[in-house]
């Protein structure tokens, strides 16, 4: 392996961060779904990594199916988004407010 | 029960007798309310078989000894048991003979009176019904069942009084007939159930052997007599509670006719004639009848003087002489109660049918102005009501006369001259009342201006006919019935009846009516006279009759003070203050406590992301170190 394992977990978790931060900050819903998978990812990554470190190939066989997991989950978050978009006019999640 | 032949025959009578009206009154609700003359056909079918059974009862136990029971178990519990059936006496033999009777003729007369009313099945059907409960009544085995059927003949007076329902006056009066009456059921029931409660026995025909009362105070026996009266004031409109009579005029004339005479009002006076050998066991209550008795009939007699409305007149009457036949009954003479009831039954039908027939020809109620639109060319009502007064005035030889007499002669028997004296002061009022009406028609002031009857077509005869044939039945009754006074005392056969009583009574009595007729003739009979009564003379007593000694304003004020603006405040308070406002309250809680736990929610659904990732990071941090 190119890369010491140190570093991949590094990369992986300045991912997250921004993933989680792309979540948590962007006021578009379609951008915190982005948020979202780019987290899954990041720990794809670890998943690899990991996998390489431990010469171990479950690792990598389970990022096929977090892939696939993040497909579907990206095709039914974002038909939500759109019967949202619809009902409202808007990706605002801070409009989607019935309560209050 | 017995199963003998005759006893299995009697039973078929008396039910076909009381159930038959029932039928036909279900029958025309159901099937032939469109079809008048099949509806009035069936009802007056069921009447007549009544008549037929009830007559054929009373001839076949002409010479009955003790009282025939059919009764099976309505409630049977440990130490309970209320029976439901038919009692036979000779009471109620008399009383079914006259109920049937009335019912049957005015239902013949209702032929003519209600032809082309929109509701002519619908009246039949009422008919039919009163005609059963009435029935029913009469023949009740216990108190609970005569109860039930009294109130039902409540519902039906209630039905009929406001039978013209368009009119807003005629509901008003019927829904007063029913408030008052049930004001005086309100304590018969607290009555029954007194007993009840005491004696465990509803059985009239044990409460009457006095063989249930064994063991009970007298102070009791006294109260639930008293408490069983306040149902006959207010189903016999005696006072306090005599002021829904008068207004119950607002139905058709034949109603008024059968409420006045064998039913409604009758059924309170036929109570007390029931239950006659209870009462009679506490002086006490009987004192407090006689009173009543005596004070419903002066203030009736005293409204009937200056009342200008024909069936207005016949109703005060109606008062004073359920007033006279409680006071004879509470003076101990049941013969001259149950006796007058009968023969008052007669004249005050005729009267009200002639009324009846005079209302429906001229469409008026004024006496004046019948007597003016010329109601002396009716030949038959017109001779028919001139007896009926006479009966009512208590002049020889009419029905009247007879049982007016019995009813003094009751009264004389009593130690305290008092209530003979008021009594005799009834019969002169009485005379003076009825021949007052009876001049204004026969002698009006103006030129008679209507045309002679019978010139409104062949229709219009033949309700005439339908109208005039029950008036030619009541008439004779009323002339002849008189004359079987003695085999009617001795059919009753009362023991304890008041012994011979001088004759002076008597003759007073009939003075005094025929005085009584005389300044009716001074004041409005003879030529010249001014068809003004001394009363109207006097201002102050005049408005006094008039406004009917003000009890109906007194009523108002009462219930304006105290039912509005008292109970039905409170109630209304406590409706809205403490049953609305506890919900109310508890409402706003709810949205209250909501409204606070929805601020937890932020609109924005990434604070709670963001919420997660700090807690979980700090979560990671504290397991980390």
């Amino acid at each position: 392996m190119i890369a010491p394992f140190s570093e991949v977990l590094v990369v992986a978790g300045i991912l997250f961060a921004l993933g989680a931060f792309c979540a948590v900050v962007r006021r578009n819903l379609i951008m915190i779904v982005l948020g979202i998978e780019i987290m899954l990812n990041a720990a794809s990554i670890v998943f690899v990594g990991a996998s390489l470190h431990l010469s171990n190939l479950d690792g990598q066989s389970f990022v096929l199916f977090i892939l696939a997991v993040a497909a579907t989950e990206v095709s039914v978050g974002l038909a939500i988004i759109v019967y949202a978009f619809r009902r409202t006019g808007s990706f605002d999640p801070g409009n989607f407010n019935l309560l209050g | 029960m017995a199963g003998s032949p005759a006893h299995s025959v009697d039973l078929a009578a008396l039910l076909a007798a009381t159930a038959l009206p029932f039928f036909s009154f279900l029958a025309i609700i159901v099937a032939t309310r469109g079809r008048p003359k099949v509806s009035a056909g069936l009802s007056i079918g069921a009447a007549a078989v009544c008549l037929g059974c009830s007559i054929g009862l009373l001839a076949f136990h002409s010479g009955l000894s003790a009282p025939i029971e059919f009764s099976t178990s309505l409630i049977a519990s440990s130490g309970l048991n209320i029976p439901f059936g038919f009692l036979v006496d000779k009471l109620n033999l008399l009383m079914i003979v006259v109920v049937s009777t009335i019912c049957f003729l005015v239902q013949v007369y209702s032929l003519g009176y209600m032809a082309k009313d929109p509701g002519f099945s619908r009246y039949y059907a009422f008919m039919s019904l009163f005609t059963w409960a009435m029935m029913s009544l009469a023949l009740s085995a216990s108190l609970l069942q005569l109860y039930f059927f009294w109130e039902l003949v409540g519902l039906s007076s209630y039905l009929l009084i406001g039978f013209w329902y368009e009119k807003w006056s005629a509901t008003q009066a019927g829904k007063k007939a029913f408030v008052m009456t049930r004001a005086g059921d309100a304590a018969f029931f607290i009555g029954i159930l007194l007993l009840f409660i005491h004696t465990g026995d509803l059985n009239i025909a044990h409460l009457d052997s006095r063989s249930a009362l064994a063991g009970v105070p007298p102070s009791f026996i006294t109260l639930s007599a008293i408490l069983i009266f306040g149902g006959i004031v207010g189903k016999s409109a005696q006072f306090p509670l005599l002021t829904w009579l008068p207004d119950a005029m607002e139905g058709p004339t034949p109603v008024s006719a059968l409420l006045h005479s064998a039913t409604m009002v009758a059924a309170g006076v036929y109570l007390f004639a029931r239950l006659y050998p209870f009462f009679s066991l506490s002086p006490t209550a009987m004192s407090v009848f006689l009173a009543i008795g005596t004070i419903s009939m002066l203030l009736a007699s005293t409204m009937a003087m200056v009342s200008r409305d024909i069936k207005k007149v016949w109703a005060y009457s109606t008062i004073s002489q359920l007033g006279f036949m409680i006071m004879a009954l509470g003076a101990g003479g049941y013969f001259a109660g149950v006796f007058h009831l009968t023969t008052h039954a007669g004249f005050k039908a005729l009267l009200f049918l002639c009324s009846g027939v005079f209302i429906h020809r001229f469409e008026t109620n004024d006496v004046f102005e019948l007597g003016r639109l010329g109601a002396r060319r009716m030949l038959i009502p017109m001779i028919s009501m001139v007896l009926g007064a006479a009966a009512l005035s208590g002049l020889p030889p009419l029905s009247g006369y007879f049982s007016k007499e019995a009813v003094m002669g009751s009264l004389a028997g009593l130690p305290d001259h008092v209530w003979l004296a008021a009594g005799l002061c009834g019969v002169f009022l009485t005379a003076y009342y009825s021949f007052r009406l009876i001049f204004i028609l026969l002698f009006p002031r103006e030129r008679v201006s209507g045309e002679p009857e019978g010139a409104h077509g062949a229709a219009h005869k033949a309700e005439y006919g339908a109208m005039a044939l029950p008036l030619i039945i009541l008439s004779t009754v009323t002339v002849f019935l008189g004359f079987f006074e003695t085999p009617l005392r001795h059919f009753i056969g009362v023991a304890g009846e008041v012994g011979q009583a001088p004759t002076w009574p008597h003759t007073a009595a009939l003075a005094l009516a025929v005085a009584g007729a005389a300044v009716a003739w001074i004041e409005f009979g003879r030529k010249g006279a001014a068809q003004i009564g001394f009363v109207e003379r006097i201002e102050p007593l005049h408005r006094l009759f008039a406004e009917r000694w003000y009890i109906d304003h007194f009523y108002g004020l009462l219930v304006n003070r105290v039912v509005d603006r008292g109970i039905a405040r409170l109630c209304e308070l406590n409706d809205r203050k403490v049953i609305d406002g506890s919900i109310d309250g508890l409402c706003e809680a709810t949205v209250e406590s909501g409204r606070v736990v929805a601020t937890l929610q932020t609109v924005m659904v990434q604070y709670r992301l963001l919420a997660i990732f700090a807690v979980l990071v700090l979560l990671a941090l504290y397991y980390y170190y």
